[in-house]
């Protein structure tokens, strides 16, 4: 084993699965960022510059709170956006604050080829061996596929369990019990023995509930914490959540050519990053007749504020009532709440008049 | 055959409509001699004033780029004026380097806009990782022009070459430039920025009257541009920020400060002005950061006082 | 037998607004008073007010509906049968006095908002908390600044023939322009009416940007009674633009509809102004979110607490 501590920004529940992909394929130690919290966002606005987007703010904050718990070697990955830049600067930016550390900057590399990401990885531990991370790493990516499924069925059913908290604490333990597998046939009788689980949850579901779509940049739509819990908040309402931006979606697969099939008529190239998405999945909520669709981002971001008139067009389309919501470090916890009640207001009133 | 029936058909004579924003202030001589070869009508929107910026503020997304607001103005003044608008759409130019994601959109965000207004875009599209590049763009655009294809090759070579010979004399008058006595302010900005009447030019203006030279990052020669990049910044994914980092690793031992100009709130400035800010230690820099609202009054004081510090410095060193 | 009436409560940051209204949604009382940062100060000074419009009248108010920033707090201490958001208030007392509205524009002392309307139903609405520029607040300060009340603003402005361009995207270019532009010689009518120019092009272009901004047009809130502002929003939208008497207790209205709506059978008593209710902030500091937690008692009882992002942070009744 070296000393090496390793970490990555918080992204969802995805610290589960970097971790047996660090402690297991690498044979690193890891270092879990400590929990996003209003500190962490705090200490990532003090040092960033003014008008970068917030996921950067949140990623440096985190690589502070991961330094100060002990990580000396910090990864950051590139993007189809601004993020293909961040490496760079949140490097530059610890090293004048002062920090010793080892930086590895992995770029665009696809996370499912694995020889060339063994490649990159081995800058983070020059012992790792080909056979140990070609033997993880589809553990991991059933790992994501795994989280992403129960939290998409978490979502559409949160709202209406009959024992507040059910679902969250079970989804905790699913995540903790994880932490230890190691095998891909061990991962699936656990993934099926939780399924279970959460289906067996009590719910008090009416026949046609309030269904809402939620879209938007990578980032925000990830990290509850950064969308200010906008999932939860939709939750105790009682609507079911329908999100499909998730790493298996985005990263594992590559729909974009489907996603620019289905939506021709409203867009002719590839507007940029996560934008296709944004407006295939807008349309698909549309077309099922859902009640709403709520598009999320960070202040500023360029493919996603394009998306914005396309978006507009489809709403009037098929009206079909869009909430955008553009965060920042500063937006104002009681403007949020409010436009959600007044959401649920527009579109329970709508329903209940049909 | 394809070529022939162009040719027989002669289509009615058409006007190509170019808004004077954003990518037309890297490309115009390209553009405009390639449509004056194969005889072809165009207009271009004129300098960028208060109305198109208002127009193109009420049809932009309150958070866009101040650069797409004005696009979008301009785009607004040629809607009836003209029988095609042309939008490029760039996503990448292969090895050379990324653009950022608006050029991705444009094309689009254009049609998804004006959705009252009856118009035609022209299709231009570069994308090289999809090899499409742009000698077959401008084939494609010409033949769609109703031109054959020959024709629209042979007038893209022409325009290709003439945009190469404008460049270079604008670039050896910068040589010239470089060499001069006084105090030299190196301006790091994009084209659409530094090169508009209404946004950029009049600093440009006002460094002049206080009797500074200004040089222009944009004006440099791309390959040594792109290599020389690397001394600031490795990872850099953008090709028109490389292009203009690279510029001022060229340039900035030659001048005497430096000045990072940006619309709000762009997002690949948004991080490499921090870079340079942060790596580059031995120059005075003025970051402005601007958004078309800000009175010219303001302006002025930072500049003077910018350069001040600047001429207070070179007393000091030749005392 | 008494009457049945309805009390609606619309708390904002800046000012606090009351009605009274009975069955047929008549308007028998209405107040309008500054918070002054005291919400709950600001409600005690009201009611007495409603109690004494209402005289020796013989009636009970059934049911008590809040709204604004400040409705959560207040919905506990008057025990309301319903809290509702301004947005919804807004729309539910506009409908009532206007069915076929179709837009309602609303600029209050901190916020604005554009609410879209079709057959009675919200479709649309959006709603600006980003910026201060273009609201009450913005326009009592510039007020103040220039030496005119606020109240006067609408007046001046209408004698304006050349509206004085203010740059309006924020506060703080806007406020340094207006100090430029009155250097520069512009006349006082000059620059109000161009400041209600820039707070009608600001709206318009936040909260209005991409909506179909469809007649008849309904202007509330505190700012709709600047006739300057009414001018300038006439001009731009080129439509009529309809002002209620009451257009700065729309709110109140709507969540006193509400309130009835709920059929409550309460007993509600003015007498809760006797009552001592304090607030309390605490740092939950359980975690480094370190949650400000508000804690409300009655007659130092614990009635209510929130705040707190996680479950560390509940606070046991």
């Amino acid at each position: 084993m070296t000393d090496v501590k390793a970490t990555f920004p918080h992204l969802g529940n995805y610290f589960v699965p970097l971790e047996v992909l660090f402690t297991a394929g690498i044979e690193v130690d890891y270092i879990v960022p400590p929990p996003i919290t209003n500190r962490t966002l705090e200490l990532g606005t003090r040092h960033s510059p003014d008008f970068v987007c917030t996921p950067f703010k949140y990623n440096l904050g985190n690589y502070i709170e991961s330094l100060e718990a002990g990580a000396n070697t910090l990864v950051q990955v590139g993007g189809a956006c601004r993020l293909d830049y961040y490496g760079e600067l949140h490097e530059q930016i610890l090293r004048d604050l002062g920090y010793d550390f080892r930086f590895v900057n992995i770029g665009s590399t696809k996370l499912t080829k694995p020889l060339t990401f063994y490649n990159i990885l081995k800058e983070i531990n020059p012992d790792m061996t080909l056979k140990n991370i070609a033997r993880v790493l589809p553990v991991v990516l059933k790992m994501i596929q795994y989280i992403d499924e129960a939290e998409d069925f978490i979502r559409k059913n949160i709202g209406f369990e009959r024992n507040p908290g059910e679902f969250d604490h079970t989804h905790q333990r699913f995540l903790l019990e994880m932490r230890s597998i190691r095998s891909k046939k061990e991962l699936y009788n656990y993934y099926i023995k939780y399924m279970n689980i959460f289906k067996s949850i009590e719910v008090d579901k009416p026949k046609k509930p309030l269904r809402v779509g939620v879209i938007g940049e990578y980032y925000t739509i990830m990290v509850p914490f950064s969308n200010h819990f906008i999932e939860k908040e939709l939750a105790t309402m009682g609507i079911v959540i329908d999100r499909w931006m998730n790493l298996t979606n985005s990263v594992i697969h590559d729909f974009r050519p489907e996603a620019k099939e289905h939506i021709k008529n409203y867009v002719t190239f590839d507007m940029g990053a996560t934008a296709m998405y944004t407006i295939d999945k807008a349309l698909q909520f549309a077309k099922k007749g859902y009640d709403g669709i709520i598009h999320v981002k960070s202040f500023g971001c360029t493919p996603e504020t394009d998306a914005i008139p396309v978006l507009q067009n489809i709403s009037s389309d098929y009206k079909i009532p869009i909430l955008y919501f553009s965060f920042d470090s500063q937006t104002s916890e009681i403007g949020i709440k409010t436009r959600l009640e007044a959401f649920y207001d527009m579109i329970i009133m709508r329903k209940e008049a049909v | 055959m394809f070529i022939m029936k162009a040719d027989r058909e002669k289509p009615a004579k058409v006007t190509v409509g170019i808004p004077k924003a954003l990518l037309y202030f890297k490309y115009f001589h390209l553009w405009e001699s390639f449509f004056q070869t194969l005889g072809i009508n165009y207009i271009v929107s004129p300098d960028t004033n208060k109305d198109i910026l208002n127009k193109g503020i009420n049809y932009a997304v309150d958070e866009a780029c101040l650069s797409s607001k004005i696009y979008l103005g301009h785009v607004a003044w040629l809607m009836g004026k003209c029988d095609y608008i042309l939008v490029p759409r760039i996503s990448s130019f292969g090895k050379a380097g990324k653009v950022c994601t608006k050029f991705y959109a444009i094309y689009d965000l254009v049609m998804s806009t004006f959705t009252d207004s009856d118009f035609k875009l022209i299709n231009y599209n570069i994308d090289s990782t999809n090899s499409e590049n742009e000698r077959k763009a401008f084939v494609k655009m010409g033949v769609a022009l109703g031109k054959s294809k020959s024709q629209s090759l042979y007038a893209y070579i022409i325009a290709k070459q003439t945009q190469k010979t404008q460049l270079n004399i604008i670039k050896n008058e910068q040589l010239k430039l470089l060499n001069k006595d006084g105090i030299k302010i190196l301006i790091i900005a994009h084209r659409y920025t530094v090169l508009d009447k209404y946004i950029g030019e009049p600093i440009v203006r006002l460094l002049k009257q206080m009797g500074t030279t200004p040089i222009f990052g944009h004006v440099v020669d791309t390959k040594e541009a792109l290599v020389r990049s690397e001394e600031i910044s490795k990872t850099l994914p953008w090709l028109f920020n490389k292009e203009l980092i690279g510029a001022l690793a060229l340039y900035k031992d030659k001048v005497d400060g430096i000045i990072l100009m940006t619309t709000f709130p762009c997002g690949p400035d948004s991080l490499v002005n921090e870079v340079v800010i942060r790596k580059i230690k031995d120059k005075p820099i003025l970051n402005l950061i601007l958004d078309g609202q800000e009175g010219t009054a303001g302006l002025e004081t930072r500049l003077e006082s910018f350069i001040d510090i600047i001429k207070f410095k070179r007393s000091d060193e030749i005392d | 037998m008494s009457t049945k009436l309805y009390l609606g409560l619309d708390i904002g940051s800046i000012s606090t607004k009351g009605v009274v209204i009975d069955a047929q949604n008549n308007i028998v009382a209405s107040e309008y008073i500054w918070t002054e940062g005291d919400p709950i100060g600001a409600v005690k000074k009201l009611l007495p007010i409603f109690k004494e419009q209402l005289g020796g009248k013989d009636y009970s108010i059934a049911a008590v509906g809040v709204t604004g920033s400040a409705r959560k707090l207040i919905g506990v201490i008057t025990g309301a049968a319903i809290v509702k958001n301004e947005i919804t208030a807004h729309a539910i007392g506009t409908i009532s006095l206007y069915p076929n509205v179709r837009t309602i524009f609303e600029i209050g002392g901190q916020d604005s908002k554009i609410i879209l309307i079709d057959n009675g139903f919200v479709t649309d609405y959006a709603m600006n908390t980003l910026c201060a520029a273009g609201t009450g607040a913005f326009l009592s300060s510039q007020a103040q600044r220039l030496g005119v009340k606020v109240e006067q603003f609408g007046e001046i402005a209408l004698t304006s023939k050349r509206p004085t361009p203010i740059a309006a995207r924020c506060t703080v270019f806007a406020e340094s322009d207006l100090v430029h532009k009155a250097q520069m010689g512009h006349t006082k009518q000059d620059i109000i009416a161009g400041l209600c120019k820039a707070v009608v092009a600001n709206y318009l272009n936040n909260v209005g940007k991409g909506k179909k901004i469809t007649p008849p047009i309904v202007f509330q809130g505190g700012v709709s009674k600047n006739s300057g502002v009414i001018k300038a929003f006439e001009e731009a939208v080129e439509n009529e633009i309809t002002v209620d008497e009451n257009s700065h207790l729309i709110g109140a209205l709507g969540v006193a509809i509400l309130a009835r709506k709920t059929r409550a059978e309460d007993d509600f008593k003015f007498e809760i102004a006797d009552i001592d209710f304090v607030t309390r902030g605490a740092e939950c500091g359980k975690c480094s979110n370190n949650c400000e937690i508000i804690c409300i008692y009655q007659d130092d009882k614990l009635i209510d607490a929130w705040g707190n992002k996680c479950e560390k942070g509940t606070i046991q009744k």
